[in-house]
């Protein structure tokens, strides 16, 4: 019986291990890409003038939310709050300690200034004085080279 | 060689081709690496603490500035009449001389929070430092 001859050397790239971990990737970002995004996921208002705000995007940054049916949620946390009345106590719980004492507020495009205007309040009587709207900035704005 | 064509052996080939398919992957994989370090983007603003009725005289009246949009999205540089885009002139002109760039904002609680937004972004856009938000509780003075 006569051996059988190995197959004769393939020139092309084995892409299979590639696609796997392309794909690990692809899944990974997928996955992390809606975590990011702090607080509840609010139609903002686009801005010309916006600056940039690092410190929104910490960890422990105090996000109030405001959706457009009038809801107010207080990250961290993600709480879902019955008024803007409790935001006193529980901000104060998470100023103390802080130096930057920056609260920053996410509202909905749509939402009814009321309800910011009652954040605000409520804000001041935490002991806010400096508050961050955050909103978005529209790309056709952009400068070329501006990242 | 494993190209070969048109060889006597080489039958149709079984394997995926899988060029068009790792375009598209590397193509989305761009996408989602692109989108994740969007930072965040804000108007600074500030909730000024009501005047001390007893110890402090209250501001010089003739010098603060408020924008107040009224319901049907009218606007006020203090009695004066004004609207979205000659808000952005009249502020630059009116602080021209000024050194210390404060306005406030009062908004109608029926208004929709982007209106109000959009005012402080033109104030900001006629280089204001300090925007000031003026609220009901405020002017009841607690």
């Amino acid at each position: 019986m006569e051996k059988k001859k190995a197959p004769p050397p393939v020139a092309d790239i084995n892409v299979t291990p590639m696609v796997d971990v392309m794909l690990v990737l692809l899944i990974i970002f997928m996955v992390i890409t809606p975590m990011l995004t702090k607080g509840v996921s609010v139609d903002k208002v686009k801005t010309k003038n916006p600056i940039t705000m690092q410190a929104a995007d910490k960890e422990d940054a105090i996000l109030i939310s405001v959706t457009r049916n009038g809801s107010v949620y207080l990250s961290p946390g993600n709480l879902k709050l019955s008024g803007a009345d409790q935001l006193p106590e529980r901000v104060r719980d998470l100023l103390t300690n802080r130096v930057d004492k920056t609260t920053y507020i996410v509202a909905d495009a749509r939402a009814r200034y009321s309800v910011v205007e009652d954040v605000v309040d409520n804000l001041r009587a935490a002991g806010v004085s400096e508050i961050g709207l955050i909103t978005e900035e529209p790309h056709e704005n952009k400068k070329p080279g501006e990242k | 060689m494993a190209m070969a064509v048109g060889g006597p052996k080489s039958g149709p080939r079984c394997d995926i081709n899988m060029t068009p398919m790792i375009d598209i992957l590397l193509v989305l994989l761009i996408i989602f690496m692109v989108i994740t370090p969007l930072t965040p983007h804000g108007l600074e603003a500030l909730a000024p603490e009501p005047p001390d009725k007893k110890n402090q005289p209250p501001p010089d009246q003739d010098r603060t500035v408020v924008i107040v949009i009224d319901k049907d999205k009218s606007m006020h540089i203090n009695n004066e009449d004004t609207d979205m885009d000659k808000l952005g002139p009249r502020l630059e002109q009116i602080f021209k001389t000024r050194a210390e760039r404060v306005v406030f904002v009062k908004g109608d609680p029926d208004l929709e929070y982007q209106t109000v937004a959009r005012a402080i972004d033109i104030a900001k856009g006629a280089q204001i430092d300090k925007v000031g938000l003026m609220t009901p509780k405020l002017e009841a003075g607690n």
